[in-house]
């Protein structure tokens, strides 16, 4: 039964291992994945423990449904405290580690402490080791993992690793498995880095017992086909992911130039079409490949088609590498994009942070806010290509004064930089904006506001708001599972009833981590895509847990509240720029000035921004201040935290 | 509890709303829906004037491929320039 695979407790400092089942009433409270990493994130770490320090406590899992009959149950999370914000650190990536891992019998790593050299751990069929990784150190993402496999002598073990930003303890690296599958955001990396911990492997034969095994099949039929028929991903499974900023850039809705404009001109070279012909013509027509059980295929294959790593082989770029090393930096050229994905994955390095502090940098760089001597010479002005690859390794290795700095994150940064510089830094909570801009849609810069681990699209995003959706339709999706006769807005340049989407996109976001499905799978760009009702049938004919869709719904409520109650013992405050729910002051003081006739002009109105913060807490159950009211803890059972149930 | 076995969830019973063949107009206040001439490569919005080039993902599902830069810039300057921004 999915609901056998166990927990297990590392403690790299002594060598201790403990696994324990996972008690029915805790997966009813919080099921599995993210929500439940949250409950042992708030129990297992104490207030104000150092990020880097062996008393953090990181976190590995698979979701309720990982490994399932269930569609895409790819998605593994990471948790901890953050070195890059020192509040929630949180991380979801596909490939096909978790469903490894639940094989290998276990939905939850907990792991403490500090090896005394580079170890890695090793999971198989029920046993743990900790093995010496001294000879896999050093190694980027990729060579890590066939190092570990012949280490091993298996060629089918999946492993998550961090790569030489980990290592190097680049505040903002991620945790990798397979060549791009990226664990991105908050720095899980560079904590597991910290520990000396090189990665984690696993290889896995143990069933996993199908409740019903019959209805789970045939349901998945169904799941497949709503799933698939969607015309957002049959457009996903021709052009990835890069489809998604084509489309944002086309109306005005990405960064460029840091935040001076809100679309990047003229950037044919980087639209999802011209980055679908360099994979073609590297690798054949059919160069899309997907993670565990996904039939959508959103991922392209490539080789670097030419300069010092032409013919170099990588998966991608994202929309999110378009972002970061295209249309930020203003270097919107197919070659830079390819290149900076690939280095970002060889190194193990979050595209999005990196690229938006390069960009960041660019503008204090053409200021004159820093000067060639803090860039050791580097021209950084927007639209130079080698500045912004030479940038990307300068960042991984912390080489010259300027990497050092970057590498510790933008808030430390611009403490070390100072003048005025924090002012031009387009972060929430320490963590950077992605390379959207919301200025035109205030639903979007609510939720990037108020994201639990930063700034954030896959928090809380109602992305679905820009579809002009008629009021009838929105009304069918977010009056359930519970009802809300609220206002709705079809006009995503509205402030009406966005806190309630914000809300309601939150808990979504929230249970599908908990069930260890892809987003794509739900209502995130696709409105008629899957939600609570279909999930409650899918955990149902899988786990044979009997739980309603309001049921699901109060999971992610309370599971979002664990991780708000985390960030509030960490220091957020509603109101601070760099811990609480509050915007750079240039989405509020600066118009946009490119995109569609109706996006000039617009920016946010702060007044309008503050009401909704406070509606949207309102629908959350926390006071004015943005703190859980008692009668709210009481009703999510969550009164007597940290309660170690588990 | 009872797990409902039959019937369509909300999602499902949301899918006779997807419309094929056409896209909506990237300007928020307008969002006018755009039908494409099967395989053309631009399309021009009627009611606002933005014209857009065409990627057609398969014969039946056009997407924007991005603005016809040249035509959307005039028309986001003379906005700028009506509005005093500088």
């Amino acid at each position: 039964m999915p609901l056998d695979r166990k927990i297990a407790y590392i403690d790299l400092t002594t060598g201790d291992i403990q696994t324990k089942p996972i008690p029915l009433d805790v997966r009813k409270k919080f099921l599995g994945g993210r929500g439940l990493d949250a409950y042992l994130l708030y129990n297992h770490t104490e207030k104000g423990c150092d990020p880097l320090g062996p008393k953090n406590t990181l976190m590995v899992s698979g979701g309720i449904l990982t490994a399932t009959c269930a569609s895409a149950t790819a998605r593994t999370q990471i948790m901890a405290n953050s070195p890059l914000t020192g509040l929630l650190g949180s991380a979801n990536m596909g490939g096909f580690f978790a469903p490894e891992m639940a094989w290998a019998g276990f939905h939850h790593l907990v792991i403490k402490g500090k090896a005394k050299h580079p170890v890695y751990i090793y999971i198989h069929n029920g046993e743990i080791e900790i093995r010496d990784a001294r000879d896999i150190w050093g190694k980027p993402v990729t060579d890590a993992q066939w190092a570990i496999r012949d280490d091993l002598g298996d060629q089918e073990v999946k492993s998550c690793v961090c790569g030489p930003a980990g290592e190097n303890l680049v505040r903002f690296a991620n945790v990798m498995t397979g060549i791009k599958n990226s664990g991105g955001r908050s720095g899980m990396g560079c904590v597991m880095g910290s520990k000396n911990l090189k990665g984690v492997a696993v290889r896995g034969t143990m069933d996993i017992k199908i409740a019903r095994p019959t209805e789970a099949l045939e349901y998945n039929k169904r799941f497949i086909d709503q799933i698939v028929s969607a015309k957002v991903n049959q457009t996903q499974g021709v052009l990835g992911t890069p489809f998604i900023w084509g489309a944002t850039n086309s109306w005005g809705g990405i960064r460029c130039r840091n935040f001076q404009y809100n679309q990047c001109e003229y950037a044919d070279d980087i639209e999802p079409e011209r980055i679908d012909e360099i994979c073609e013509e590297t690798m054949g027509p059919y160069h899309m490949t997907g993670c565990f059980g996904c039939q959508v295929h959103c991922r392209a294959q490539y080789k670097i088609p030419e300069g010092p790593y032409a013919g170099v082989y990588d998966e991608g770029p994202e929309y999110t590498s378009q972002g970061a090393f295209g249309g930020e930096t203003d270097t919107p050229r197919a070659i830079t994009v390819l290149t900076g994905n690939h280095l970002v994955d060889k190194f193990g390095m979050d595209n999005l942070e990196t690229g938006s502090l390069i960009s960041w940098a660019m503008e204090l760089y053409e200021l004159g806010i820093i000067t060639s001597k803090e860039t050791d010479g580097l021209d950084l002005r927007f639209g130079n290509d080698d500045a912004v690859i030479e940038m990307i390794e300068r960042i991984c290795y912390r080489k010259g004064w300027l990497g050092d700095a970057l590498a510790d994150g933008g808030i430390a940064a611009s403490e070390k930089i100072g003048k005025h510089s924090f002012d031009y830094l387009i972060q929430v909570k320490g963590m950077s904006n992605l390379h959207s801009d919301e200025r035109a849609t205030p639903a979007l810069a609510l939720n990037i506001a108020t994201g639990s681990r930063g700034s954030d699209h896959l928090r809380s995003r109602p992305a679905i708001d820009l579809y002009h959706l008629p009021e009838e339709v929105l009304r069918k999706i977010y009056g359930n599972p519970v009802s809300y006769d609220g206002p709705l807005s079809s006009e995503h340049t509205e402030y009406i009833g966005k806190p309630w989407q914000v809300f309601w996109q939150e808990n979504c976001y929230m249970g599908v981590d908990c069930l260890g499905i892809c987003k794509y799978h739900t209502t995130f760009l696709g409105a008629t895509l899957p939600n609570f009702e279909d999930w409650s049938k899918v955990i149902y004919y899988n786990t044979g847990l009997e739980m309603t869709p309001e049921e699901i719904w109060e999971v992610a409520r309370r599971c979002n509240m664990i991780e708000r109650l985390f960030n509030l013992r960490e220091g957020l405050t509603r109101d601070d720029l760099k811990k609480g729910d509050m915007l750079n002051h240039r989405y509020f003081d600066e118009p946009c000035r490119r995109g569609a006739i109706d996006v000039v002009g617009k920016m946010i109105d702060k007044k309008k921004f503050i009401k909704m913060i406070d509606e949207f807490y309102e629908h959350k159950g926390l006071d004015q201040k943005g703190v859980p009211k008692p009668e709210t803890l009481e009703v999510l059972g969550l009164e007597n935290e940290p309660s170690h149930l588990v | 509890m009872t797990v409902e076995k039959e019937g369509l969830s909300t999602a499902e019973s949301l899918r006779k709303a997807r419309t094929y063949g056409k896209f909506r107009c990237h300007n928020p206040t307008c969002m006018e829906r755009i039908q494409p001439e099967k395989g053309k490569k631009t399309a021009k919005c009627p009611t606002c004037g933005m014209e857009y080039r065409v990627h057609w993902v398969n014969p039946n599902l056009p997407r924007i491929r991005g603005p016809v830069w040249d035509v959307n810039r005039k028309l986001a300057e003379a906005k700028l320039k009506e509005m005093g921004v500088k």
